[in-house]
């Protein structure tokens, strides 16, 4: 990175936060501060929920995902589109009606006390953690190849987003978010568009996606109903169906993006300008991960994306054997370039065999380049340097550093710090909000002003996000950023959708039942997951499932007779 | 229909959901073309 590039980082990081803080200032009630206010229309709702979602996982390691395993990760998606229009239809009008500051405080109005705190205290426990995942995920991988110290990235990334969500609200969170995500936007076309420019002039763009597709990286959908497959049309569409349904339904998060606007129609135009867009958008940034791979075709890559942890294990008198593999994958990258012209030369000669014959070689030879790849992961762990995140995750990053122009550059780092404050400030926001409204307030200070529990959710926004920060600083990742992130949102998203799900659709059912039957579920999530290696997206669906099943058993057992009372 | 919403808004809502999914169908066609063209 040189000057060009930290002056146009400094100023975009900066910009947004500043113009959020001029748009936002002087004091706000209770429900500015929570809630926005009607000033927020739908496009910045919309730009809001998919900056909310998108988080900087999403453009550090979903090109790398596409480069190691394909675009097929565009299937998580699929249950995405159908569970918006859900939450259009049941959930919004719902908490607009009510006037809800925290979709807990639904529970509590439906239910009881205990079951709104339960579904709150789940959010607080599985959103906390990933509010540190979220500042943690760039942060490792920027100080490692940028040079930057890491705790000063993660306090650079983490202090400035607390200090204007602290300040602003849900209204600065929603402006800020909006800006975002348009230089998000405008950053990744123009690193596809850079991306593309720089394959290879041998192969025309088609016989690149064509190459691409025979190497398995363009398999997008994918019928097959094993369950041991991670990423098929039907894990999508169902498991991705609940997961997506908990996450905008009853995670606040996205809940107090989406009420921002104070209007029914606001809200539900957002969400569905989100149901358009989300598999659309997440297709090109998977395929630019795809390019990204047809591009180290021809361009020699390193045999290990995560070159500072490679110089350590040197360092640390392993360089023989690295040398020896370093060589010999050296060697199958220049026959595997050898293998792709021959492709093109047989193609262009509309030799079908001779094109069959070189699309083998070039499988096998992947194959090997990949053996190369474990043997060299495995050299770095006896060398006691094993990486603390996948080697996919350092494969987009290493390419913007090493391929892109300065300046470009600057502006994409600039998104993935964007994508971390905007994801981040949305987190903080609601986690400040929930605690403040859904356990401060009637548990600590029941009748105290308005004022009171602003300052309150100011303290609470704060107090998060230094335990964001404190996570962050200590988190070691042992599988894929993207990931980790999507397993730990699995695994208690199936049991805060049972109660949102038993409220909205089971009339019959008391808090009591609903809350020892969500209790109950979630251990048994807890179990699958600590025992079984089923496709994480299934736990979604499991734990919503099993708190109906229980539910509405319990109200039928333990708790029969009490439906008089609750109505009452 | 929810509260506070008329019939002739509960049927533009329901046309808005009706071309939401519309979009989603095509474009899982459309990526289904996709696969079996570069697979």
């Amino acid at each position: 990175m040189n000057r060009l590039d930290y002056l146009v980082l400094i100023a975009t990081i900066l910009a947004i936060p500043l113009y959020g803080l001029w748009r936002t200032r002087g004091s706000a009630s209770l429900k500015q501060y929570l809630k926005g206010d009607a000033s927020i229309q739908w496009a910045t709702i919309g730009l809001s929920v998919l900056a909310t979602q998108a988080g900087p996982i999403t453009f550090l390691s979903m090109p790398g995902q596409a480069y190691e395993s394909g675009i097929g990760f565009i299937q998580n998606y699929f249950g995405q589109p159908l569970a918006l229009i859900v939450v259009c239809a049941v959930f919004v009008p719902i908490y607009q009606r009510l006037k809800v500051y925290t979709a807990y405080q639904y529970l509590g109005k439906r239910f009881d006390r205990k079951t709104q705190l339960l579904g709150a205290f789940l959010f607080l426990v599985q959103r906390g953690i990933a509010a540190g995942i979220t500042i943690y995920a760039p942060a490792i991988v920027l100080s490692a190849l940028v040079g930057w110290r890491l705790d000063l990235t993660i306090w650079l990334a983490g202090g400035l987003v607390i200090i204007y969500t602290v300040v602003g609200g849900t209204k600065i969170v929603s402006i800020t978010q909006r800006y975002q995500m348009i230089v998000i936007l405008v950053g990744m076309a123009i690193a596809f568009a850079v991306a593309v420019y720089r394959l290879s002039p041998d192969l025309s763009f088609e016989h690149t996606l064509s190459v691409a597709g025979k190497m398995g990286k363009l398999e997008a959908v994918d019928f097959s109903v094993d369950p041991h497959k991670r990423y098929t049309f039907w894990s999508g569409l169902i498991g991705g169906f609940f997961l997506a349904l908990s996450y905008f339904g009853a995670d606040q998060s996205q809940v107090q993006r989406y009420l921002a606007g104070g209007s029914l129609k606001e809200s539900r135009l957002g969400l569905l300008f989100n149901a358009a867009v989300k598999v659309p958008l997440q297709f090109f940034i998977l395929l630019l991960g795809a390019i990204v791979f047809m591009f180290y075709q021809f361009e020699k890559p390193p045999v290990y994306f995560n070159q500072p942890a490679y110089q350590r294990a040197m360092q640390n008198g392993y360089a023989p054997q690295l040398a020896a593999l370093q060589t010999q994958f050296d060697d199958v990258f220049m026959q595997k370039r050898a293998a792709i012209r021959a492709i093109s030369s047989a193609s262009s000669a509309d030799s079908s065999n001779e094109r069959d014959a070189a699309m083998t070689t070039l499988r096998e030879l992947e194959t090997r380049a990949r053996e190369l790849r474990d043997r060299t992961k495995e050299v770095l762990q006896q060398a006691g340097v094993g990486p603390k995140s996948k080697e996919s995750d350092y494969v987009f990053i290493t390419f913007i550093l090493q391929q892109m122009p300065h300046g470009l550059v600057g502006l994409l780092i600039a998104v993935i710090l964007c994508a971390t404050m905007s994801a981040t400030a949305a987190t903080l926001n609601a986690l400040g909000s929930t605690t403040a409204i859904d356990f401060y307030r009637p548990l600590i200070r029941p009748n105290a002003s308005d004022h009171h529990y602003v300052v309150a959710a100011k303290a609470l926004t704060a107090a998060w996000g230094l335990i964001a920060i404190g996570v962050a600083s200590f988190a070691s990742l042992v599988e894929n950023l993207i990931e980790a992130g999507n397993i730990l949102g699995s695994v208690f998203y199936g049991s805060i959708l049972g109660l949102f799900l038993a409220a909205f659709f089971i009339r019959r059912v008391t808090g009591s039942a609903v809350f020892f039957a969500a209790v109950l579920a979630q251990s048994l999530v807890f179990v699958l997951f600590a025992t079984t290696n089923i496709g994480y997206l299934w736990y979604n669906f499991i734990g919503c499932a099993a708190v109906l099943v229980l539910a509405t058993l319990l109200q039928q057992t333990i708790f029969r007779g009490t439906e008089a009372h609750a109505a009452a | 229909m929810n509260i506070g919403e008329s019939n002739s808004d509960a049927r533009s809502w329901r046309k808005a959901y009706g071309l939401a999914l519309s979009i989603f169908a095509m474009e899982v066609v459309l990526l289904y073309l996709f696969t079996v063209r570069f697979s």
